[in-house]
């Protein structure tokens, strides 16, 4: 199938160049920020004994969440919210051809994935935030819970709970958009996230500047958003 | 007794009947309310702490966990009175209507909520953290899926 769409292309594959748009903080966040999500739901939903570790976790998700907002100040050039929060007149553009077959190779995010990344860490921000002031009525609060009124942690709580059907609704969506782009418009977005290499046509290939966000800088960030959570949960002073 | 003194006197016992049943009945929707919602908080009460020993949020003590599981016990055969259906579209109050026209799946979750609770107080007389741990868990459960089904987020 993808040779086929190769050649209908007059063998574009040829022109093809590998190039690294997703550094390693990012991939290593994109997957255990999955498999966090997964845990949430499933020890939110189940309750008892599980909501020890649905906090102890949240602390992990709340640590990726503020990592990746850091790094898209000072990550590698493809990490970076500038180079992905694209102008309306882009986004437009960029959605005018999304459903023709003809696949539309982008070096970073397209302008609509960028704005789809954008909204689910803003919505991970708030669904991790609010967990913090949340309480269950049963046994279980968040670890600022006794900072607010009664009255304050129930509505976070309810916004935490509501909030989850949006997060639930924008994660459908954005694995419902990358198969389609694999099966509809023959573009492997899923490769990339493991590798870290996306091939795209030499012309756009020579426009790269993948500028590395360097191993060091990142794991500075990385245990400077710890110290903040670990501040924030513990408030040792 | 004429037959003019039976009559009063069925009369009576009739009235006095009907009194009791209203008596019961009088219950203004917004007490019922007032009810429940104080039988919760206490449930709420007692049950925390227990949480927070078995989950390592506080020392464990066995003689707080008995106590209050024991309480627990009364406590969970309280709140259902509460949920008379003259409360249905009442002010302040986070249950779900729906509880009047299932009011036997809402008994069920009650019941369920109890034979935990019992176990909880059962693992809770022998002290051992570990057995107490479970039973938490389990009750906790029980509170929540009925929270799920009938009180709004
Ligand atoms: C059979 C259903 C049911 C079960 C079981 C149940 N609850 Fe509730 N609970 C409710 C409903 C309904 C409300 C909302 C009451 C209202 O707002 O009028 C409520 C409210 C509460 C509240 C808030 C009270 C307030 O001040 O508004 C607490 C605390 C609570 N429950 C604790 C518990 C705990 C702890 C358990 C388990 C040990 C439990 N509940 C089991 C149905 C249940
Ligand atoms: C990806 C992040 C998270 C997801 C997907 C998530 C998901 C959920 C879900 C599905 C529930 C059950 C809500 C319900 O009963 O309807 C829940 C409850 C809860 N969560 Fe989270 N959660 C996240 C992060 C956090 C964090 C960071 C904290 C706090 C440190 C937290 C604290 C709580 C608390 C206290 C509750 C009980 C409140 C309630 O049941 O309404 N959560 N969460």
């Amino acid at each position: 199938m993808h040779g086929q769409r190769d050649a209908m292309q007059g063998g574009a594959a040829h022109d093809e160049r590998p190039v690294r748009v997703w550094d390693v903080p990012v991939r290593l966040f994109h997957w255990a920020l999955a498999g966090f999500f997964a845990f949430q739901f499933w020890s939110g939903e189940t309750g008892g004994n599980a909501m020890q570790w649905h906090l102890y976790a949240g602390y992990g998700v709340l640590s990726l969440v503020l990592f990746r907002i850091l790094w898209g100040f000072f990550g590698s050039t493809y990490a970076r919210f500038a180079s992905f929060a694209r102008g309306p007149a882009a986004c437009l553009r960029y959605a005018r051809q999304l459903f023709s077959r003809r696949p539309v190779p982008s070096l970073g995010h397209n302008p609509l994935g960028g704005w789809m990344v954008l909204a689910m860490l803003g919505a991970l921000a708030l669904q991790t935030v609010t967990g913090l002031f949340a309480n269950d009525q049963i046994a279980t609060q968040g670890p600022l819970a006794d900072l607010v009124s009664d009255a304050w942690s129930d509505r976070l709580s309810s916004v935490h709970a509501w909030n989850f059907y949006v997060l639930l609704g924008l994660v459908s969506l954005h694995i419902v958009a990358v198969l389609y782009y694999r099966l509809v418009k023959g573009q492997n977005l899923i490769g990339p996230m493991f590798s870290g290499v996306k091939r795209v046509p030499a012309k756009l290939a020579e426009s790269a500047a993948p500028r590395p966000g360097g191993a060091w800088r990142a794991l500075i960030v990385f245990a400077a958003a710890l110290l903040a959570v670990y501040l924030v949960v513990q408030r040792p002073f | 007794m004429t037959k003019k003194n039976l009559a009063l006197n069925l009369l009576a016992a009739a009235s006095a009947a009907c009194f009791a049943a209203s008596a019961l009945a009088q219950h203004k929707p917004e007490d019922l309310v007032k009810h429940r919602q104080a039988a919760m908080s206490l449930m709420g009460w007692y049950f925390g702490p227990i949480g927070a020993m078995v989950n390592n949020k506080m020392p464990f003590d066995a003689k707080l966990a008995a106590r209050n599981a024991g309480y627990l016990v009364t406590l969970s055969r309280m709140p259902l009175e509460g949920f008379d259906p003259s409360t249905s579209g009442a002010k302040n109050t986070k249950a779900k209507d729906k509880i009047y026209l299932e009011m036997d799946k809402f008994k069920r979750h009650m019941e369920k909520m109890q034979t935990e609770v019992d176990k909880l107080d059962k693992a809770a007389q022998t002290g051992n953290e570990a057995d107490i741990k479970v039973a938490f868990g389990n009750a906790a459960k029980s509170c929540k899926s009925c929270h799920d089904d009938f009180r709004a987020k």
